[in-house]
Parts: C-alpha cells; structure tokens; sequence
C-alpha cells in the first residue's frame, strides 16, 4: 500500500460517477393521433403525482406513452379516475388533483382545465356521465357537479350520499353509487336517483355495502355491483327498475369492476378470471373468457367495444410497475397486447 | 403467562448456544492466563489521526466537525457518511430517515447512550426530531458496535447508530459550565438553546439541555410537473418544538459508573403533503410528545468479570390529523399512543487477557393504543408485544488477527384485544467478524464480517387496518457479507495523516416486507414478497495538512457505489441511488474556517418501475465558522449557505427540497 496513489483512485471513483450518472429523459414530441385506437387512463399512485395518458393507435399499432404529457408540456396530476368522450371532447376525471381536463381527443390538447374546489377543500371527482348536453361529475365530497359541456362552467352542486363513486343515466335519471368508501368499515349503502329535468334527489334506494358500479342496459334496468366491506360481507348485485326506482333483485355475486354492453355484464373474478354474464338470464354465461390460457396477473379493469365485441383486460402487474393492456376477440382469444402506465384503470374509445 | 412460556423457551435456547458457542471459540486459548484488565480511566484527547482500523466500518462525526458539515440534526451530520441514504421529506420539519447500504429503514437501530430508540409501531425512527444540542457524538456502526458488553439490542440491527449525549468533564475549579447559543435563518427558523454542566461531587454531575425550534418552514420550489413557469411556496410547513433532557452521572472511571436521563420532547408541526398539481391545499398536521427515562449501571470486578444493566421507559403520543379528507366525521383526527419497558442485563467475562466472552439478555415490553374522536380509525387490535433477545458472544486476538463472534436468540410474543395475534416467533441470528494485521507496521488492515439479521415487521405493519387481525407478517433477513481494508498513516510532510477504508458489501435481503398498494386505500395490504441483492462500495477518505504558519487544510471524501437489486425484477430498489459521494473540504486560518460540503446522487428510481425516476443533484453547502475568547468566554460565530447554487430537486418524489438557504449561529461557553 505505501504505493498508493489517491489520484489514480480519484479519477476511477469519478468515472465510475460520470458513467452511471442519470441522462435526463428525452421526451419525444409524438405526433398527434389521428386515427382510430383507444385512450388508457393510468392513475399512476396516489401521491406520487404520476398519472398519465397513453394512446393506441389501430392503424400503426404504436403506444404513444404519456400523450397528455406530451400535448401539454405538464401533467395530469394525481390518480386519473375516468376518461370518456362526449361530442367533440374528452373528459378526464383526476382525483387527488380534484381536476377535469377537457381535452381535444384528436390530439389529446387541454381545451380547458376544471377545477372542482370547495374553498381550500378539493371536491376530489371520481366519475363522470353525460346527459342532454350536461356532464355530471361525482366528487368524494358528497356532490354531483352539473357542467355545461358547451361553456365549460359548473352549473351547480348536487348534494348525494357519502362518498358517490360510478354515476349512469337511465330513463332521464341519474344513479349515483354512494359508497361511504373513506368511513371504512361504516361504508354506505345507497344509490342517489336524480331527476335530470328538475337536479334533484328524488328517491335514495338502499342497496348493499359499498355500492361502487353503476350500469344500465337497453331493458329498463340499473345494475348496481357493491363491493362489500372486504370482511364479512361480499360483493352484491342489485337490480333497480328504471321506471319505479324500487329493487328488483339482490344477490350475492363474485365479481368487480363490471362493465355492460347492451345485455351483457363483464366482471373481475376474485381468483383474477374474467367472467361474462347475461343480464336478460341473469345467469353466468362463463367464469373464465379467456380462452386461450393468456395469463393476467392482476386483472384491473375491463372495457368493452361494442362495435367489435373485444374485450380489453388492463394488467396492474405488482400496482407499482408499468401495466399492460390485452385485446381480446369476442371469443376470448387474445389479439395483441400492449404496454400502459402505471395502474390501466380505464380506457376510452376513440372513432373518427 | 406469556412471559413464562417465553422463559422456557429460552432456556432452551441458552443451552443449544451454549454449545453453538463453544464451536467458534478456540479451546487453545485456555493456555493463556494473563488475569482480565480493568479499564482504566481513558483521557480522551482530541486524537489526530481517526481511528479507523475498527473490526467492522465505522464512521463518526464529533461536536467539532458538526460546523462544517452545516448540521443541525442528527440526520444532517450523518448524511456524508458513506453507505447512508437519508430519505428527506424536505424543510426543517420534514421526515428525515436513514437507512445505510441499500436495506431499510427500519434494519437501523439507533442507539442513546447506548439503549435504543424504539417504535414498535412504526419502526424507523425521525433523526430530524434529534437537534445536535446535548451531543458529543454520533457513530455509525455497519453491523455492530464492537464492544461485546453491550445490550442485545446492538447486535440485532443490520448497522447502528450511536448518538452519545455530552458527558461533563469538570474540575474542582471550575465546577460548572454553561453553553448557549442561537440558530437562525430561512424559513423563518429560529433555535435557542442552553446545557447546564454542574459537577457535584468527586463522582456525581448533572447536565441539563434545553432548546425550542420554530419555523415558518416556507420555501419556493418549482413544481416541474405541472407547467407552471413560477416558483410555488411550500406551505404548512411551520414548526414548533422543544426538547429538554436532564442526565445525571455517577462516575468512579470508565468501569464503573452509573447514568440517568430523563428526556421530553414536544412537537407540533403542519405536514405540507406531497405536492400534487393543481391541489396545493394541505391541513394536515403531526403532534408529538416523546417522553423516555434511561438508567445505565457499569460495574466491573477484580477478576474481570464486568455487569452492565440498562433500564428504559417509554412514552410516545402521536396526534395526525387531516381535515380535508373526506370522511362523514370532519376528517381524519388520529392519537397513537405507544409506551415500552425496557430492561437489560449484560455480562462480559476475561478468561485471558486476549479473550472475552459475554452473554447479554433484553426484555421488552411495548403496547400501542389508539384513539380517534372521528373514528378513523377502525378495528384497532390494540396490539402488544413482547420481546426477548440474548446474545452469546465472544472476543478473542490472535497474533495479528482478531475474531469476533456472536449468536443472538430472538423471540417475539404478541397479544391483541381485537382480532387475532400474529403466532410466536423464534430466530436466531449469528454473525462472525475478524480483523488481520498483515504487516509488522499496524497502518494496514483487513477486515471480514457476516452479519445474519432480521427486522420484525412493525405493529402496523401486522396490525393497522388489518381487516381480520394480525395479517401475519414474517421477518424480513438481511444477510450481510463485508470485506474491506483499513488504512492509517500520520506524516510528517506537508500532510498531517491519510486514512483510507473501502468496504465491498453483498447484502441478501429475503422475505421482504412490502407494503403493496391496493384498490381501496383505506386498507393497506402487506406481506412478504421477493428478495434484493445489494453489492456496494464504501469508500473513505479523509486527510488534513500539518497547521503551517496558521494555515491548515483539510478533506474528507466519502464514496458509495450500490447495486441494489429487485431480484424478480431485475431493477434498482426504490430510494438508493447507484452513485452517491459526500466531501467537505476546509480550510483553517488559526481560529477561522471555511468549509465546503457537496453531496452528489445519481438518479433514482421511486417505483420499481424504469420510467418512474427521480432525478440526480448536487447539491453544495458553505460554512464560515470563527471561534475566539473574549473575556476568558469561547465563542463561536459562524454562518452557513446551505444548496449555495440554489438547486431545485428533490430526495423523495413530491417532496421537494429547499433551494438556497441562510443560517446563522452564536454560541458562547462560560
């Protein structure tokens, strides 16, 4: 050691610094899409401010990552909660950052940013529905917000249960899901129905714990799935006539993150399958649509396109690392696959 | 009940390392007879050359140097040291965690006086919360200290660090001695402070420490995230707290002697939240009242034989609360209390003069109660926990080796009122240390260490929204494997000494505990999943020319390298950055310093996810320190920059950090 030279060390511990040292990342400007595809809302983590936007296109079968990001030069914010397109624009519901972004869906551009603010409290919007021109937006704060789709502005407040997470429109009516979901264990155990011509709450139906899903079909039914208080009580479907707003039926069903097309119900399984169910039956058609053995690790949301009959799986993986989507025929057979952000909660459907 | 069955099992235990025991120590050694030393009374001078050449890597920082690294907290004076990450949540009254060579947090026992600081409810421990006032001197310790009379504690964390509170030194002359001072700067901080030494006898002397902290805790930053071309204020940030200890001291020399402390500390902070964008609303705030009483009693006899008994109660009461959240009671409004006794026996034996043996024996028992007028929270288990740690270990030198070794027997007993307890757990943890001297000169030496630990999942890890109870937590193991040389040298040149140590680590973490999010936040969920191989480089420099007409120079340069990976994922663990190096650099003209400290990262990843990174910084701090006398009183004068090119980045994802700051300090020694 009496050979030892501090400078030749020096110089090896600062190559060794430089080498490995972070290049920022070069964020690509994208061209903007034009062609049909489908919009991923991933909700990132809560706090970690990264919720982002991907897009594929059918024509070129690209993902462009982070599109929003990209079109606007700052981000979403925190926990992207829906995404849907009314008319010639695309609404994005972020939670924690209690924002709606109004977008252009042709090339993802900030029309207008909504903020949903209760003085210095955020509303913290979770869904978003549409009727006659009006969006309805439900916020944990216990409010729907009517918004004027053509100015932008919020009209009014509508005062609904604890917590409101899916609202859906049926017969001129709003359904609000209230799911109490921040008292836990003292969930909710209602759905607001709103008279759309008048803004008010003209019946609360009592369904089961933690109602969280909204849906309706072409015959006159409200679906809602309530997830239960994770311990002793489970998942329940509630059927409510559309046209008397009492229950119809209420059982006992295994099943989460329910999307309806027309008469058909899609469902998350507690053992991670995908289950199809018939709503004119009311019977499991099957509980297990994969057909081709593709494997999901943690199956996060569905979607389904209507036009085609694919069925979309979003992948949360380990809920911390970049998800997947995976395209499904109407048979169950995978199509393609495609990376997303962290946590795929929803996607959107984009048609020239 | 508990307690008992617990006994049992560990005489049990006792016997089975007894015999484990007698398999690493050498019988030879019985040839040797030279009766056991009795310490003798040690004047510590201030010494010129850092000891280095320590059995496993160990790093310090004194009351001197704490001006120049710009420290005011114990997480500031250790943040140079190689093989540290401090995960800062920004400001004066951010959380400010350490965790040393890539595993957790909560594998870090931090040690007063030599008796942990435990929260069997949360695990790691806020150094932030520690100003510097009261200490002499902080130690960190990779796997253990090297003192085999010690509590179990110290052997049953993968590194520790050693805060020891300022021990009077008076004479009959000068009977007392008083130190104030004041801090203050940006932010709106301002930091009183007074020690009271006061001798009393030949063998008895107290200390009294006091100081408060307050700050407005505002800062600009700039929010890269949400378009915004203007800096943001950093708010709710204020805050408000005050420690005070009092010690009393009994002391015949450095083997026998006694010690209490009585410490409080109060805080009331605004928690200013992850900044999100377009929502820069916060209200949420943290109180805490931390209160513990420590007694220490060392006694060593004639023939050799040494006892040294700790003793700790404890009481921390913890309120959160957070209005804006959206529950149907107002919001969030959370009291924690968590309370522990502590008790500790050790006894170390010289069978020669070459060879030791101890056996130490720590009991502990640690509640945790909860409360919320706005019922958030829920199905509390209201969880104890019993634990019992013994460590059997031995000491021996051989020529110019030195081994070290040592089997610690854990076991964990937990209770609920609620719900349903996590079963019984027994581990036992071995680790084997050795130091050769290959030369007749002792400048150089290598050094080995295996270190088989683990961390107990905290009680809200196992208990806090746990739906059915204990959700049944297993131990997270760190394996440790360290080879590294020591080099010291004092010149009689233009430079003063060199010491050089560089440490090549493999640590095997298995069982982790990961908190994985879930689709209902209200309800976390974790288990044991996966593993991590972490491979590092610890490097140490540090130097200082010889004082030449008034002039002296002086240079420490730490180096970390960590390869720390997911082993399923293949990707860098969260929070621990490849690269990271820490110098400070002074220069001394008689009673003026000026130093430089620059602390550099590489990048690191906040998700295991590539794309999910946090950027690199550096980030240097100036400090301009003047010590004179005036009227036969020492004072120090000194003013610091802290992130002098204002650099905006930040440690923790959402949580920026301050960018250029100011701080001024007076203290005067009567």
């Amino acid at each position: 050691m009496r050979n030892f030279k501090p400078g030749f060390f020096a110089a090896a511990v600062l190559t060794l610094i430089l080498s490995s040292c972070h290049k920022d990342q070069v964020t690509p400007k994208t061209p903007a899409p034009v062609t049909d595809g489908f919009y991923v809302l991933n909700q990132g983590l809560f706090n970690d401010n990264n919720s982002t936007l991907s897009f594929y296109s059918y024509a070129n079968k690209t993902v462009t990552a982070d599109i929003f990001n990209s079109a606007n030069d700052r981000g979403l914010g925190d926990t992207g909660n829906d995404i849907e397109v009314y008319g010639s624009k695309m609404y994005i519901v972020v939670n924690i950052s209690s924002t709606i972004e109004v977008v252009d869906p042709k090339t993802a551009k900030s029309i207008r940013q909504i903020k949903l603010f209760n003085g210095t409290t955020a509303r913290e919007p979770r869904d978003i529905a549409f009727y006659k021109g009006n969006a309805y937006v439900s916020s944990y704060d216990g409010t729907v917000a009517v918004i004027d789709t053509a100015t932008l502005g919020v009209k009014s407040y509508i005062s609904v249960g604890r917590n409101p997470e899916q609202l859906a429109v049926a017969n001129g009516k709003l359904y609000v899901a209230n799911s109490g979901g921040l008292d836990y264990p003292n969930y909710d155990t209602t759905v607001s129905v709103i008279d759309l011509g008048s803004g008010t709450v003209i019946k609360t139906i009592t369904v089961t714990v933690n109602p969280q899903n909204v849906g309706t079909d072409n015959n006159g039914n409200v679906y809602v799935l309530s997830a239960g208080n994770y311990s002793t009580v489970g998942s329940t479907l509630t059927v409510i006539d559309d046209n008397t707003d009492v229950v119809k039926s209420q059982t006992d069903f295994d099943g989460s993150g329910m999307v309806i097309q027309g008469t058909t119900a899609y469902f998350i399984t507690s053992t991670n399958t995908i289950k199809v169910f018939d709503l004119k039956t009311m019977t499991t058609t099957t509980n297990s649509f994969i057909s081709d053995g593709t494997a999901i690790t943690t199956p996060y949301a569905l979607a389904v396109d209507g036009s085609t009959g694919e069925v979309f799986v979003t992948d949360a993986k380990d809920y911390t690392s970049a998800g997947s989507i995976y395209a499904f025929d109407k048979n169950g057979k995978k199509e393609y696959s495609i990376t997303a952000g962290i946590n795929p909660g929803k996607i959107a459907f984009l048609k020239q | 009940m508990k307690i008992k069955a617990a006994l049992n099992i560990c005489a049990r235990c006792i016997a089975g390392m007894a015999l484990a025991c007698l398999i690493f120590v050498p019988k030879l050694l019985f040839a040797q007879t030279d009766s056991a030393k009795k310490l003798k009374e040690v004047k510590i001078k201030e010494t010129p050359v850092p000891q280095v050449q320590t059995i496993t890597p160990e790093q310090q920082v004194n009351t001197a140097d704490l001006n120049r690294v710009n420290a005011i907290n114990v997480a500031d004076a250790v943040r140079d040291f190689s093989g540290v990450n401090i995960k800062d949540y920004g400001g004066i009254g951010g959380l400010k965690t350490v965790s040393v060579r890539g595993l957790g947090a909560d594998h870090l026992v931090v040690l007063y006086d030599g008796v942990a600081i435990n929260d069997a409810e949360n695990g790691q421990i806020d150094l932030g919360k520690y100003n510097l006032n009261g200490i002499e001197q902080i130690i960190l310790y990779n796997a253990q200290p090297d003192n085999i009379l010690s509590p179990s504690r110290s052997f049953a964390s993968a590194s520790v660090i050693a805060i020891k509170p300022v021990q009077p030194h008076l004479t009959v002359l000068k009977p007392f001695k008083v130190v104030a001072g004041v801090n203050g700067g940006s932010f709106g901080f301002i930091n009183p402070y007074l020690q009271w030494q006061q001798r009393l006898s030949d063998r008895w002397s107290y200390v009294v420490n006091g100081y408060l902290e307050s700050a407005t805790g505002r800062y600009k930053f700039k929010n890269p995230e949400d378009g915004s071309d203007t800096l943001q204020t950093r708010t709710n940030a204020d805050i408000h707290d005050q420690r005070i200890d009092g010690s009393l001291y009994w002391f015949k020399n450095d083997s026998n002697k006694f010690s209490l402390h009585i410490n409080y500390y109060n805080s009331d902070r605004g928690l200013p939240a992850a900044v999100i964008n377009y929502n820069p609303y916060s209200g949420q705030r943290l109180w805490n009242q931390d209160f513990f009483a420590q007694a220490g009693y060392m006694h060593t006899w004639n023939d050799g034989l040494q006892l040294l008994l700790n003793t700790k109660l404890s009481r921390e009461y913890t309120r959160y609360i957070d209005p804006a959240y959206q529950n149907n009671n107002g919001g969030i409004d959370d009291r924690y209390t968590q309370r522990e006794f502590y008790q500790s026996a050790a006894l170390a034996y010289h069978i020669t003069s070459t060879w030791q043996v101890s056996y130490a024996g720590d009991i502990a028992l640690s509640t945790v109660g909860a409360e919320s007028p706005t019922n958030s929270i829920s199905n509390y288990a209201f969880p104890s926990r019993f634990t019992l740690q013994e460590v059997l270990a031995s000491k021996l030198i051989l020529n110019r080796w030195r081994f070290e070794g040592d089997l610690l027997h854990s076991y964990v007993n937990e209770w609920v009122q609620y719900g349903k307890a996590t079963p019984d757990q027994n581990v036992l943890s071995p680790t084997l240390m050795t130091t050769f001297q290959p030369f007749a000169q002792p400048d150089l030496q290598l050094r080995a260490f295996y270190k088989d630990i683990f961390r107990e999942p905290t009680l809200d890890e196992q208990y806090l929204f746990a739906p059915l109870g204990s959700r049944n937590v297993q131990p997270e193991f760190a394996r440790q494997f360290d080879l590294g040389i020591a080099y010291r040298k004092a010149f009689d040149s233009f430079l003063g000494y060199l010491t050089l140590t560089i440490d090549g680590y493999y640590n095997r973490v298995t069982n982790k505990i990961v908190d994985l999010p879930q689709q209902n936040p209200d309800i976390p969920s974790v288990i044991n999943i996966g593993a991590a191989d972490i491979k590092g480089v610890d490097v140490g420099i540090k130097t200082q020319t010889r004082q030449s007409s008034g002039w002296r120079g002086l240079l420490s340069v730490n180096y970390t390298y960590q390869y720390a990976i997911d082993t399923a994922l293949k990707l860098q663990i969260p929070y621990i950055p490849r690269n990271s190096v820490a110098f400070n650099a002074g220069v001394e003209y008689r009673d003026l310093g000026l130093y430089y400290n620059q602390i550099i990262s590489s990048s690191r990843l906040y998700l295991e996810d590539i794309n999910s990174q946090v950027s690199g910084y550096a980030v240097g701090d100036l400090a301009l320190v003047y010590k004179c006398i005036i009227s036969k009183k020492a004072m120090t004068f000194s003013a610091h920059i802290n992130n002098l090119f204002n650099q905006q980045y930040s440690i923790v994802r959402s949580f920026p950090m301050p960018g250029r700051s100011y701080l001024l300090s007076f203290q005067i020694t009567i």
